[in-house]
């Protein structure tokens, strides 16, 4: 099928097809020549790779000495970082082409009452994911969509444990407030 | 030709991830709390089609494909699987759908992007005292499903895929509450 991504084409098409699915096979077909062109899609490693610049730049000493930085290696010799950049175009794409505008601060448990505290959870999940991912070797996109499409099973196992403890997560925050009845 | 490819596959992604939803917090804690299937049967689906393909090609141009299969230590990648878990669920964004959001003009993505450089930077502080030991518990090294099974890669690929597509069509997308 071929359309241009405007607008009024694509509320037509995802009156037919829902867009979880279209998109779906797009990003798996994407997935797959993201690996014939380089290398598997990944995200996490370009936050410590940013971190070694700033360090290099900052703190050069402590950067040359520093086990991790040495290991993940520099931001713009890997693909990861343009594959970030692109992340960025891509959202803003998106959702200007498409007329949406998305809330600046948007509340995601019973709990989040201002905008103070939905920033406070923004910024510890923000935190936990990171240093999470870089405990496994990979986040969503590292581990779970390509570690998962080349059958890694690294990439199961770190699946397990994020929707183990992120369904309880999120249940939880949702539920612990009904209780209380507040 | 790697920045270029990896930049237009980048400006792609993001926008499925834009237009799926995902990159709304909203979105993704409904799916935490299975209230909405939607963007877990968006992974699902893309990982299906993905296997598929990359192991069809296997077949035909081995030599062309550029595998980066991550070393499976078992205690390491549960534990961070755990720890992301529970990110996630608190803030509703992962590191890509955050970039994302940062991109659609989201604040408190911009915020959980904050707090993953924070969080990046505190790691390669404790990285050589407290992760580098852990990481070496039972590694396996790199091996995927078909080494486990010591079955045809394409085989594997050819039953899961479709065991995912079967998972993905009998779910339903909005789920019905039963309260």
């Amino acid at each position: 099928m071929s359309y241009s991504p405007s607008g009024g084409a694509a509320s037509e098409r995802q009156s037919r097809y829902p867009a979880w699915a279209f998109y779906g096979v797009l990003f798996g077909i994407l997935g797959a020549l993201s690996i014939l062109a380089w290398g598997p899609i990944g995200v996490s490693g370009t936050y410590p790779r940013f971190i070694g610049e700033i360090l290099e730049l900052v703190a050069p000493s402590y950067a040359g000495s520093n086990e991790y930085i040495q290991k993940v290696g520099h931001l713009f010799s890997k693909g990861e970082t343009f594959v970030v950049i692109g992340l960025l175009v891509g959202g803003f794409l998106g959702a200007r082409l498409n007329r949406e505008k998305a809330p600046a601060c948007e509340m995601i448990h019973p709990s989040e009452k201002t905008p103070a505290r939905r920033y406070r959870d923004a910024f510890i999940g923000g935190f936990l994911i990171v240093f999470g991912a870089r405990i496994a070797g990979g986040c969503t996109s590292g581990h779970i969509i390509s570690g998962i499409t080349q059958l890694s099973v690294s990439g199961f196992i770190f699946a397990a444990g994020v929707f183990a403890t992120g369904i309880f997560t999120a249940k939880t925050l949702k539920g612990r407030h009904q209780a209380t009845g507040a | 030709m790697t920045p270029l490819y990896a930049t237009l596959v980048g400006i792609a992604m993001g926008f499925f991830i834009q237009r799926v939803r995902a990159s709304s917090p909203g979105m993704i804690v409904r799916n935490l709390r299975l209230e909405n299937l939607s963007v877990i049967k968006f992974m699902a689906l893309t990982m299906a089609v993905g296997m598929i393909l990359v192991y069809t090609l296997s077949l035909f141009v081995p030599s062309l494909l550029h595998w980066d299969i991550k070393p499976t230590y078992v205690l390491g990648v549960l534990l961070g699987g755990l720890v992301f878990g529970v990110g996630f669920g608190v803030g509703g964004y992962c590191p890509g759908t955050s970039v994302v959001g940062m991109g659609e003009g989201r604040k408190d993505a911009m915020v959980a992007v904050l707090g993953g450089i924070v969080g990046a930077f505190v790691f390669t502080v404790v990285y050589s005292v407290l992760i580098a030991p852990l990481v070496k518990v039972m590694d396996f090294g790199k091996i995927t499903l078909a080494d486990l099974t010591h079955q045809s890669p394409f085989v594997v690929a050819l039953v899961v895929g479709v065991l995912f597509l079967i998972v993905i069509k009998l779910l339903p997308t909005e789920v019905q509450k039963s309260r």
